[in-house]
């Protein structure tokens, strides 16, 4: 099945509220989080997407979580992922757990890595994390204690020692993907 | 060693010769492993009116290899050519310290990094 052929079959099957879109070859199809456990079964069911490979969530900050789930077909060899957002304040969404029992210890961590809530999930509890550990590590607010602690080694520039970054403090490159010093607490 | 594959990816090789202190690995790698430090040198110029040029020397050039994740970003950013995969992988210790490795042992790898396929596409099979 072409991409274009599987997001034509997604919205004569989800309906107007879905939305498909193609990556490298790959269908993505978005999803109103009130038909999350919906839209989930009828392309289990409709599509042959028998296999639950994956459930997890991205920090999208002001934009809130995303829920991405990948399914797979395994006699077809092909599959998708589903996704659907909710907001920050108020982070949940309908459990999987009764359409794909495997994605129970899925939700579980998405859970403790995230906070975001699964309704109707029979025993959401800790699944890597240990007891009383602080935090959801995942969140783009976790403060990383190995990026606090040690300075980038990459601060400094072809010809510069460890001396030359106290002696000659300036504007310097920044490491990627870290806030700026100050941002964390 | 016992037999792995030529091309396995057990740990990072480094050949000093090619390095320029450029930094980039140590920028892109994701674990902040890689430390480098180097000092500036001025080079007479080689023609009678050239202009003299500032080269970097390299003075220490180490990997943590209690932090890599062996993910191989370094070595696919490196320009010059001065990291490789060598097969090797009997290098544990009795501590974690034990795994930064400076620049006489990540330079003794190289002697099992295989020679660069003489057609591209000549080791893929």
């Amino acid at each position: 099945m072409t991409p274009d052929e599987l997001a034509g079959q997604l919205r004569d099957l989800l309906g107007d509220e879905a939305r498909p879109s193609t990556s490298y070859g790959l269908v993505t199809v978005d999803v109103p989080r009130t038909q999350w456990v919906a839209a989930v079964t009828t392309v289990r069911d409709a599509l042959g997407l028998t296999f639950f490979d994956l459930l997890t969530a991205v920090d999208e900050l002001e934009a809130g979580f995303d829920i991405v789930l990948r399914l797979w077909s395994p006699p077809e060899r092909y599959g998708l992922l589903l996704r659907t957002r909710c907001p920050r304040d108020d982070a949940y969404v309908s459990s999987l757990a009764g359409v794909f029992a495997g994605a129970a210890w899925h939700e579980r961590q998405v859970w403790e890595m995230f906070d975001i809530g699964f309704d109707g999930h029979p025993e959401l509890r800790r699944l890597l994390l240990p007891d009383g550990f602080e935090g959801h590590p995942l969140r783009k607010e976790f403060v990383l204690a190995s990026r606090v602690a040690k300075p980038w080694p990459g601060a400094k520039d072809p010809g510069e020692s460890d001396r030359d970054l106290e002696q000659r403090p300036r504007r310097r490159v920044q490491p990627p993907g870290v806030p700026r010093p100050g941002t964390w607490p | 060693m016992s037999e792995v594959p030529p091309r396995a990816r057990g740990v990072i090789a480094l050949h000093e010769d090619n390095c320029t202190s450029c930094m980039l690995c140590a920028r892109e790698c994701p674990d902040w492993c890689i430390y480098i430090d180097s000092h500036k040198v001025t080079q007479p110029p080689e023609t009678p009116h050239g202009r003299p040029r500032v080269e970097a020397v390299l003075d220490r050039f180490a990997i943590d290899f209690s932090l890599c994740m062996y993910c191989g970003i370094c070595i696919e950013v490196c320009p010059f050519d001065a990291l490789f995969w060598s097969p090797e992988y009997e290098y544990a210790g009795p501590a974690p310290l034990s795994l930064l490795q400076e620049r006489p042992e990540l330079g003794s790898w190289m002697r099992s990094v295989p020679d660069p396929p003489e057609r591209a596409g000549d080791d893929v099979r």
